[in-house]
């Protein structure tokens, strides 16, 4: 029992991990209509920021501000330079477009940091353990499984309630007839991907103190936040969340009941919902 | 007058002659041996790539600064396998018909090589592996061509087998990462720790989540439920960095059973972690840097930190030794052939940084100490070390031939 309440925990926090990552890609395609290929490279990007900043200033929660920022930096720059020439042609030009991004980023990473790994400590205020049902469990995980949530209601409100929130729903339904009512498209597709590439950069950032830091993690994340969008449905903000934790839940009880099936499992739930549910589970209305 | 200005011109035709073919000579004999080199250059495991290109481009300078071999510098070049048997094959492919090297070095990844040593026979080119460790390669697949100068799995293993028995820890389980490397780490361990205590049992509750996973908790509260008596862990580089901190966490090195690292002394583990990588844990490696002091051992490591500002890692090491056995083994063939190198590679002993490694004739594998020891704190290291050491020596821990499942011969 105590095993099955663990591995509840452990599938919580990281489809929260999953859901703060998948839920920028998600935005992006969401408003703008492009499928970020370099989503993941830019999640690294804010985890090899997070452990230079910590290196220079040893201060976690600094870190924790200033490398999602530079990301966005990044993000923004990349959509205002390459992708908004592409946006009136073929969406393969914007998939290419970001694969090579990515491509650019991870060897980027590699001649700027070498090959080895890195690790950065939790800050000293999570760096404890709580005793839970006979075992330990670290903090820093309860403190991502409660920030996941937060953001998503964050959000949530953010895009229902607000002005700017509204502005954005609506360029995302009809560029044309938003511009024509004298929203500046331009502009908004520029800070909805400054925004998208910042949750990357948070998530990157959020995840040193779980994970090793090395060259191509964007690669790993990048096809799991695939798989989470995809199930929960592409655009879909509670579907990112749903299938976060779907996901996060099938590799956490996989290890316990169905071990030699975990590398399975995600594509098998994949194929079934893309057989079933085409659009995903919680699929905008369109 | 005719005759002597006949004798006059050929003279000098003669010396213009003389001269050109000298120059010839010297031309060929400053034309350098190729080696050409395949290790993973991207991707996760990138950093092994980067160790051997350290190790053996030291080698080679050193090599090259004190004469060369046979009077001829050496010439390497680096391709990138990708951990990808296609990738590594083609890479091979090129070095032998295009770039015409004179022999093949390298292979991180298990699954490569086992799918690139059958080639050699076709490529007629010897193939010197470093790091790649599955048994198969000297041993069921063994050929004329490949041989290999690192610890494989099963003398790693072995060692581990040794130490289990000695803990009195009973029911074993283990972490592996899920392909040939850890599961071959489990089936060998369970055979040799069965032998050298029979009272061992095996658990079937085991993990092996697959590679390049990031979260290792639901593997480790499943490990940790499980109530062993001791977990054999065959994760390494960054997964491994990944299980041991999220495993510190769970209190998992806190638990009343033994862990034994198959690869937790490797120095890019070591120096991710620092401070962080748990004391009084049996971890094992392919070479440590301090577990012998012989001068050979003692020039290299300082060479290596002058260079590159870290302390060498077992896949440099490795790389480093290839070269000096190519140069003993070129020297005792007197001559740079391919054929006369697997004759001269057969029986040779080196002196090298891990110690005197002798490649087998039989199976090509070789023969050299391993050792493991339990991590420690020192000040005067920036990273965790060993204390104390434990050495096995080669003869010890490898199977004899006839149980390599070798049939060259």
């Amino acid at each position: 029992m105590s095993l099955f309440f663990m591995n509840l925990l452990n599938g919580l926090s990281l489809g929260m991990l999953l859901f703060l990552i998948s839920i920028g890609l998600t935005i992006i395609f969401g408003v703008l209509g492009v499928l970020n290929f370099a989503h993941g490279s830019l999640y690294m990007l804010g985890a090899y920021f997070c452990f230079q900043s910590v290196s220079l200033f040893h201060n976690f929660w600094l870190a924790l501000l200033i490398s999602p920022l530079l990301v966005a930096v990044l993000g923004g720059i990349i959509e205002m330079s390459i992708l908004r020439p592409v946006y009136g042609r073929d969406v393969s030009f914007q998939l290419l477009l970001t694969f090579g991004v990515l491509l650019v980023l991870d060897d980027a990473v590699r001649l700027i940091w070498g090959s080895g790994y890195h690790i950065v400590n939790p800050p000293a205020l999570l760096n404890g353990v709580v005793h839970v049902a006979g075992f330990t469990y670290p903090v820093y995980s309860l403190f991502i499984l409660g920030l996941g949530p937060l953001i998503g209601v964050g959000l949530w409100a953010f895009f229902r309630l607000t002005l700017w929130g509204k502005k954005i729903r609506a360029a995302s339904m009809d560029r044309e007839m938003a511009a024509g009512i004298g929203i500046n498209v331009n502009r908004l597709f520029t800070g909805v991907f400054f925004f998208g590439t910042w949750l990357a950069g948070m998530g990157g950032a959020l995840a040193t103190p779980l994970r090793a830091i090395g060259p191509s993690m964007g690669e790993k994340i990048i096809i799991e936040s695939f798989i989470v969008v995809v199930i929960g449905g592409l655009g879909s903000f509670p579907g990112a969340f749903l299938g976060a934790i779907i996901l996060g839940l099938i590799n956490a009880y996989g290890a316990e009941y169905l071990p030699r099936m975990t590398m399975a499992l995600p594509y098998i739930l994949l194929a079934l919902i893309l057989l079933t549910k085409p659009r995903g589970l919680l699929a905008r209305e369109v | 007058m005719k005759g002597k200005q006949m004798f006059k011109r050929g003279m000098i035709f003669f010396t213009a002659f003389a001269m050109v073919f000298s120059l010839i000579g010297i031309a060929h004999a400053k034309k350098p041996i190729k080696i050409g080199a395949v290790y993973i250059m991207s991707g996760f495991a990138a950093t092994y790539g980067k160790f051997a290109k350290n190790g053996l481009t030291l080698a080679v300078e050193e090599i090259n600064k004190s004469g060369g071999i046979l009077g001829r510098p050496l010439k390497v070049s680096f391709e990138d396998s990708r951990a990808k048997p296609p990738v590594a094959l083609r890479a091979f492919r090129k070095f032998v018909y295009e770039d015409k090297v004179d022999v093949l070095v390298g292979l991180d990844s298990s699954g490569v090589a086992k799918s690139v040593v059958p080639a050699l026979t076709e490529l007629k080119t010897p193939l010197i592996i470093t790091h790649a460790a599955t048994p198969d390669v000297t041993g069921k697949q063994c050929n004329k061509y490949a041989f290999r100068v690192s610890a494989n799995l099963s003398q790693n293993v072995q060692v581990a087998a040794h130490i289990a028995a000695k803990t009195g820890a009973r029911k074993w389980t283990t972490i592996g990462p899920d392909y040939a490397f850890g599961h071959q780490s489990w089936e060998y361990f369970q055979k040799y720790l069965k032998a050298l205590n029979p009272k061992a049992t095996f658990m079937t509750t085991t993990a092996f989540p697959k590679i390049a996973t990031e979260d290792y908790t639901p593997y480790i509260t499943t490990i940790m439920n499980a109530k062993p008596d001791g977990v054999l862990i065959s994760l390494w580089s960054g997964d491994l960095i990944n299980f041991i901190r999220q495993a510190k966490k769970l209190g998992f090195f806190k638990a009343k059973f033994k862990v034994l690292m198959t690869l937790g002394a490797a120095t890019e583990v070591l120096y991710a972690l620092k401070d962080q990588m748990p004391t009084g844990i049996w971890v094992g490696t392919r070479y440590w840097f301090l577990a012998n002091h012989s001068p050979v051992n003692k020039r290299f490591i300082k060479a290596y930190k002058k260079k590159y500002h870290v302390y060498p890692s077992y896949n440099a090491q490795n790389a480093y030794a290839a070269a000096y056995v190519l140069k003993a083994a070129y020297e005792k063939a007197g001559k740079v052939d391919k054929e006369a190198l697997v004759k001269a590679l057969e029986g040779l002993t080196v002196d090298v940084p891990v110690g005197k490694i002798t490649i087998r004739a039989g199976d090509h594998q070789a023969l050299l100490d391993v050792s493991w020891g339990k991590t420690a704190a020192d000040p005067k290291y920036p990273i965790r070390i060993l204390k104390p050491i434990v050495t096995f020596k080669g003869s010890e821990i490898t199977p004899k031939v006839s149980e390599t499942g070798c049939k060259r011969k």
